[in-house]
């Protein structure tokens, strides 16, 4: 049945860019680090773990993991300049990296096949399942893996790292004052954000089975931003929503395009217009987003013992 | 590659760049943010400066001069509808950045949905090229340096010998001091617009003339243009145009490279040769800026 | 416990500190004045390593301090607040003072994920101690409000309630009662005092009000144009010639 395959490939895909928005979300809503080369991460994520599959040909878990290490480990060279730049400069740094990062991919064809990208990417537990099982199987993984990222990041959230990340996002000056070692936070916020965001390269990749250069291009930041924006910053909640909303707006106007005569062209442009457009109203009039961060309240009981 | 057409095709892109540069480092300099959006706007002036020249056939330099008109209207009322409101309650400077990467997204898209995606051609006469010291070089080309140097000077003449450019200068130094000196700062901010979208719009059109137009231009343009502007120092027109140059000039010799000699230097190999691939004539640029952010992200030159 | 040595700081041309020496002893609280723009708030700045020196030593317990990171000395038991009181716009007040705790597990990810029991247990004993600040404070009916919405005499209690929880041998406050009403003032001050005399610290503190200075301090040291100008006794300080040319006939 066409239809179910159909939702189960977009839950799929939304679970798989919920993964990027609370990683983005992580950076930027939690720790301030405005980062404009997101797709980076999943760029890395997903060819580490599909070159590591089809090239040396370890078991998949490694795979994976190889991904998130590497993803990682890029983080933490993201952070080194944040203690020397500025927000703006940064951002701009790390677009530029982004893109750098999409034309080696592209170049350096001995190692990542170039512009033909790397195929047959082998799936996990593909021997378990039918073909028309298959998809249903990996819906699930995908959505375990969010479920437990959702998980690690609240309790990292919630945690006394956390509350640094937010402390540096919102005044680092005292931070340091505080005798934090702003710098080492930071780099510790990239390198989860680059794992989690490895991880949705390597789930990527592992499901589409064939990858390119073509699939990480700057659009795919910008769609992870729109999503954190209308979501809502500084809560992982509300970046599964923008995760949901954008994509289902993404896909469905694909769909649309079937049924009104406008030219696929046409349809890219409207949506991405769209999108901006969306970018532009939510942070002119509702900066926080649809869900906005909570507060940390805490219960206690009263001395006296009320 | 001769050497001295290396020269030439810096000169040519440099002149390019150095107009969209100076457009983005005033805004940058007096509004205290980065205008994601600042190469689509000159994109924008650059293809109704070729639907006025080449499809309704008006003179080119009037084609351009209205360009420049409706593009300096359309940055002012951008600014007035989105950025001013943020402006005036005092907004962090990242949301204002992170608006004008909305306003890119959207206005290239919106180009994309006007005109098209396919790639625009200006109808130029192909003429023999000049032949200077070994290089080549098209009337063309020669117009557009010319261009970008009048232009050039046309700004300075601007900043130091007119009233407004004084304003300019006050505000750009000490916006509060500037005000208590009566300078209006909201209206100094709407000619800087216009003025920036202008040049912009020179700049794209050249580069449109010179090479091809297509939506997606103003994206591909827009990460030299940062790094020219930031080489040069935020703030800093000449800068800007200094910055222009040398970042041409790195985009052209690094691809002249040829590394064999530092592969052979210990006699160990015999490689031919190794250059770097065409493939990454973009990634110059990048390199270029993130090179330039590391080291020395107040630029090069001093401000003025 | 603080010794600072012929401090030189220079911007440009200007010389913001002028080969400053003064020493701060420990279980007292100190004083520094003088006008606007002699150097005060440069001092603690340098100090606290938020700006280079340009010359000179900072000596702290003995140990020389000067060209650490600003969170290397407050880890080092230094430590100050800001002239204009900070307060983060999304962290509630109780927020702040746990950010501020001394002994605090998990903050790193790996120890935030799997040494929860632990953290918990120290996040509990931060807790009690933060709410016992708190109440000398009187800032525990706003113990869950967000630092942004406090009002300014609000922020700077805050302040000192942060620096305390850090447990510092030695506090830098910088005009903690500038911009206060007087009501508060004394609150503050009051505030001081007791917690200094319970935690035995040694408090530096920056002031204009002469009042507040003669109520608390020890010993106070004048700053002018860069320069130690004249030290003492609160009452050595008022009779000083020098001093009152200085805020009468100068700034």
């Amino acid at each position: 049945m066409p239809i179910i395959n159909f939702f189960i490939y977009l839950l799929t895909m939304v679970g798989i860019y919920g993964l990027l928005a609370m990683s983005l979300n992580f950076q930027v809503g939690f720790a301030g680090l405005i980062n404009f080369g997101q797709v980076a991460f999943f760029c890395i994520g997903a060819y580490t773990s599909s070159l590591l599959a089809t090239k040396v040909g370890i078991p998949l878990p490694f795979c994976f993991a190889g991904g998130m290490v590497i993803s990682g480990l890029f983080g933490y060279l993201m952070s080194i300049p944040t203690r020397s730049l500025k927000s703006d400069y940064w951002a701009i740094a790390t677009l530029a990296t982004a893109e750098v990062i999409r034309l080696i991919a592209l170049n350096e064809g001995w190692l990542t096949g170039g512009p033909f990208g790397v195929m047959t990417i082998p799936q996990p537990f593909q021997f378990l399942f039918s073909r028309d099982s298959y998809p249903l199987f990996y819906l699930v993984l995908v959505l375990i893996c969010v479920l437990l990222i959702y998980f690690a990041l609240s309790l990292l959230s919630d945690s006394p790292f956390g509350r640094d990340v937010k402390a540096i996002r919102d005044d680092e000056e005292l931070c340091l004052s505080l005798g934090k070692n702003t710098r080492q936070i930071k780099l510790q916020a990239m390198v989860v954000a680059g794992m989690v965001g490895g991880l949705a390269g390597a789930l990527f990749a592992h499901y589409i089975t064939f990858i390119s250069p073509e699939n990480f291009r700057p659009i795919e930041t910008f769609l992870m931003w729109a999503m954190i924006i209308v979501g809502g910053r500084g809560n992982h909640a509300g970046a599964i929503l923008g995760a949901v909303i954008i994509q289902l707006f993404n896909v469905s106007t694909r769909f649309i395009g079937e049924y009104v005569s406008l030219s696929p062209d046409v349809m890219a442009s409207l949506r991405m217009l769209i999108i901006g457009l969306l970018i532009i109203l939510f942070i002119s009039y509702r900066p926080e987003g649809l869900i906005k961060e909570k507060k940390k309240v805490y219960y206690l009981k009263r001395r006296d013992g009320e | 590659m001769e050497f001295s057409q290396i020269i030439v095709n810096s000169l040519i892109r440099g002149s390019e760049l150095s107009l969209l540069a100076i457009g983005l480092t005033m805004v940058f300099d007096i509004l205290k943010f980065s205008n994601f959006a600042h190469a689509d706007y000159a994109v924008l002036g650059a293809f109704l400066a070729y639907t006025f020249n080449q499809v309704f056939g008006i003179n080119l330099l009037i084609a351009i001069v209205l360009a420049a008109l409706f593009t300096g209207l359309f940055g002012i009322a951008i600014d007035r509808i989105l950025f001013k409101r943020l402006r005036v309650i005092g907004a962090n400077p990242v949301s204002l950045m992170i608006i004008s990467m909305g306003i890119e997204i959207a206005l290239r898209n919106m180009l994309r949905l006007i005109w098209t995606s396919e790639i625009k051609t200006y109808a130029i006469a192909i003429r023999k090229p000049f032949e200077i010291l070994g290089a080549r070089i098209t009337p063309l080309q020669i117009k557009i340096v010319l261009v970008g140097f009048l232009s050039m000077v046309a700004f300075h003449i601007l900043l130091h010998k007119t009233k407004f450019g004084k304003s300019l200068r006050a505000i750009s130094d000490n916006r509060v001091l500037a005000s208590a000196c009566a300078i209006d700062s909201e209206k100094m901010i709407t000619w800087m617009w216009f003025l920036a979208c202008a040049y912009g719009v020179i700049g794209g059109t050249m580069i449109a003339m010179e090479h091809v137009l297509y939506p997606r231009l103003g994206f591909d343009i827009l990460i030299p243009v940062f790094c020219a502007t930031i080489l040069g120092g935020i703030g800093n027109p000449y800068g800007a145009m200094v910055g222009a140059l040398i970042l041409a000039f790195a985009e052209n010799i690094v691809l002249a490279l040829d590394l064999s000699w530092l592969i052979n230097l210990g006699g160990f190999f015999n490689v031919h040769s190794i250059q770097i691939s065409t493939g990454y004539k973009p990634a110059i640029s990048f390199v270029m800026l993130i090179i330039i952010l590391l080291w020395k992200p107040t630029g090069i030159l001093r401000k003025k | 416990m603080l010794k600072i040595k012929d401090l030189q700081k220079n911007f440009g041309s200007l010389r913001a500190l002028d080969r400053v020496s003064l020493e701060v002893e420990g279980d007292s609280i100190f004083g520094l004045i003088g006008p606007n723009g002699s150097g005060k708030t440069t001092l603690f700045n340098v100090v606290s390593g938020f700006y280079e020196k340009d010359g000179g030593e900072i000596l702290f317990k003995g140990e020389r301090v000067d060209g650490l990171t600003p969170d290397g000395i407050a880890r080092k038991g230094l430590c100050r607040t800001f002239q204009i009181a900070k307060a983060p716009e999304k962290l509630t007040v109780l927020e702040n003072m746990m950010l501020a705790a001394k002994e605090q597990r998990g903050e790193n990810p790996f120890s935030a994920l799997f040494t929860r029991r632990r953290t918990a247990r120290v996040e509990r004993e931060n807790l009690d101690r933060a709410m016992e600040l708190l109440e000398v404070l009187q800032l525990v009916d706003l113990k869950n409000e967000y630092a942004g919405d406090l009002s300014g005499g609000q922020k700077k209690l805050l302040s000192l309630g942060r620096v305390f929880m850090l447990q510092p041998d030695m506090i830098l406050l910088d005009e903690p009662t500038a911009g206060v009403n007087p009501t508060l003032t004394m609150q503050l001050m009051k505030a001081i005092k007791e917690l200094q005399q319970r935690e035995h610290k040694s408090v530096f503190i920056i002031e204009h009000s002469m009042k507040v200075i003669s109520s608390i301090c020890d010993k106070v040291y004048v700053l002018n144009f860069g320069k130690k100008m004249a030290e003492g006794t609160p009452a050595e300080i008022q009779k000083n010639e020098k001093v009152l040319e200085a805020y009468l006939g100068g700034a």
